[in-house]
């Protein structure tokens, strides 16, 4: 077995897989404040590589001057969706929640090229496309953006979450009318974590856009991205980091070895067995919080 | 400081869950609201709380009075701004935080991080054993040791009213006592109190004043001494002389239904 090819495969997988986490940490930022599975993630990508790549043109600017400005307008985007749509759902069910945010990725997904038109835009951030290697080991520069950015937004929702306003989102997860009854603005609360959903979603789409374009497609990371999330346990930030390289390696590596003699196509299966697998042997993930029984 | 006026609240617009009840609190006072199960009194707290909303209840008669201002618009968060705290029935701790951060998570009213940690210590001053698991997860916790940390989490937002509901539910008698001791040393240092409570004996032994809630109405109020020495009290909220004199209960019950 060639070493150089495995390690390969594995290094460039796990650059693709912290990009796929940072689709799933919109939906677990969400999950850790409000216990909504935020299904329109991956149409909140999309629709932020749209909105930064609309901006590059409007304006003339390179793509890299106007992420940031991206980012803000996702930022209230996410906390727009929260306001018109999710907080009418207070006291609903929560199947009834989880098919409206559905319903807003299915919405969007069409919405969005109808508004900016469906052929597939080109996304160039500057990222160069000269080979990079490091040592023996042909590494993607595009993935290895991705990557970094992943992990720097990774680790600040990791510090975020142990800050006071990061103790008051999860409690209001854990539970919402005893956050009301110590003082809690709880919409606000939640708001705040689509808010960050929205600017993960972008960083997530406009990297994804530089590797692949910008279409509707993108929003098919939701898949991946829910992979990632179940596997990880739905409510951890460490989880998504772990379970995002995971899924990116096995997506990586499975395929590099299996299609050759399959005749290619087991890279699609891996993320959604990924999905069975896990909630029907460990449904709370690698790193779930698990139900506190009382003693 | 709160006066409840003529309250009526209807659950999914058509269940009555309380008929018009009127009740004071005064100015660092020490008051308990006493019943039966299902009598109305977590829905009386809760009107007063501001958190009918998420169970789909509404005041549809009535005001709720709270230093001076008609609070019934307002939203629970901003209630708590005003010096309201709910310590809800069943604890209701965030069982996946440490007590710690249950503290830190009522704080999001205080800017000043110095008084955040004063107001800490002075909870783990009143709950010695809070401050020996305070890196454990909550849920963890044994009952006792939540219904303390409900209390402190609620003293984090500087309440002048605080609202307990039925904090000896499922306590073992030493710990009720030590509750309520807190409870009292609360009321001296100031906090007005407003006990609700199925354990009549204990709450009666601790207030200066009570109000008794039957069926979602006020059918009797009065200084906690006076109650205690009423007959129908004693026979059915205090256990009586201990034997069950049955031709009284259908009395009761028949003036019960005259009542409602
Ligand atoms: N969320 C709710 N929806 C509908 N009915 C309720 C709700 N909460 C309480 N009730 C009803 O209102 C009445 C008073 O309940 P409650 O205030 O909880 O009584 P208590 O606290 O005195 O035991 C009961 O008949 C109860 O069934
Ligand atoms: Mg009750």
């Amino acid at each position: 077995m060639d070493v150089v090819y495995f390690i390969e495969l594995a290094v460039n997988g796990a650059l693709v897989g912290l990009m796929y986490a940072l689709v799933a940490l919109g939906i677990v930022l969400v999950f850790k404040s409000s216990g909504v599975a935020n299904l329109a993630q991956g149409a909140l990508a999309m629709v932020g590589a749209y909105v930064v790549w609309w901006l590059g043109s409007a304006t003339g600017a390179p793509l890299w001057a106007v992420i940031p400005l991206g980012v803000i307008a996702m930022f209230f985007f996410g906390r727009g969706l929260e306001r018109v749509a999710l907080r009418r759902m207070v006291g609903q069910p929560v199947i009834m929640i989880i098919m409206l945010t559905l319903g807003l990725e299915i919405l969007l997904r069409g919405l969005a090229p109808a508004l900016w038109g469906t052929l597939l835009k080109r996304m160039d951030i500057g990222i160069s496309q000269q080979p990079l290697f490091l040592g023996d080991i042909l590494v993607n520069r595009a993935y290895l953006v991705g990557g970094a950015v992943a992990l720097v937004l990774i680790a600040l929702s990791l510090l975020f979450f142990n800050s006071r306003q990061g103790v008051v989102l999860r409690a209001v997860s854990d539970d919402q009318i005893a956050a009301w009854a110590v003082g809690i603005r709880v919409e606000r609360a939640i708001s705040l974590s689509w808010g960050f959903a929205g600017i993960a979603a972008t960083a997530a789409g406009v990297l994804w856009g530089s590797v692949q374009g910008i279409d509707w497609t993108l929003s098919l990371l939701l898949i991946k991205a829910l992979a990632v999330a179940i596997l990880g346990g739905l409510d951890s930030i460490a989880g998504v980091l772990v379970a995002g390289i995971a899924v990116g390696v096995l997506e990586s590596v499975i395929p590099g070895y299996v299609d050759p003699l399959v005749g290619g196509g087991t890279r699609d299966v891996v993320a959604s067995a990924v999905i069975l697998l896990t909630i029907l042997v460990r449904p709370f993930g690698l790193f779930g919080r698990e139900q506190i029984e009382r003693i | 400081m709160l006066s409840l006026n003529n309250v009526e609240v209807v659950y999914d617009r058509v269940f009555l869950a309380i008929k018009g009840v009127s009740l004071e609190v005064p100015e660092g006072g020490m008051v308990a609201l006493l019943g039966a199960n299902g009598a109305g009194k977590s829905t009386t707290l809760k009107t007063i709380s501001g958190l009918l909303k998420p169970e789909r209840g509404e005041v549809t008669r009535g005001e709720v009075w709270f230093k001076g201002q008609n609070i019934a618009g307002l939203p629970a968060p901003e209630r708590v701004r005003l010096g309201i705290a709910h310590v809800l029935e069943g604890r209701r701790v965030f069982e996946h935080l440490t007590p710690d951060e249950n503290l830190v998570a009522a704080t999001s009213m205080h800017r000043d991080r110095r008084r955040i940690g004063a107001l800490k210590e002075m909870v783990y001053d009143y709950f010695p054993r809070l401050k020996e698991r305070r890196s454990v997860k909550a849920g963890y916790l044994s009952g006792g040791e939540q219904q303390m940390l409900a209390i402190g989490r609620a003293l984090m937002t500087e309440p002048k009213l605080l609202m307990l509901d039925e904090p000896s539910l499922g306590l073992a008698p030493y710990l009720v006592e030590e509750i309520f001791g807190i409870i009292q040393r609360l009321h001296r240092d100031g906090v007005g109190i407003l006990l609700v409570e199925q354990n009549a004996a204990a709450a009666l032994d601790v207030v200066t004043d009570a109000y008794l809630i039957e069926n979602g109405r006020v059918v009797m109020s009065g200084k906690a001494e006076a109650l205690k020495q009423n007959p129908d009290i004693q026979e059915f909220y205090l256990g009586g002389s201990g034997k069950k004199d049955y031709h009284a209960v259908k009395h009761y019950r028949r003036r019960k239904r005259w009542l409602a």
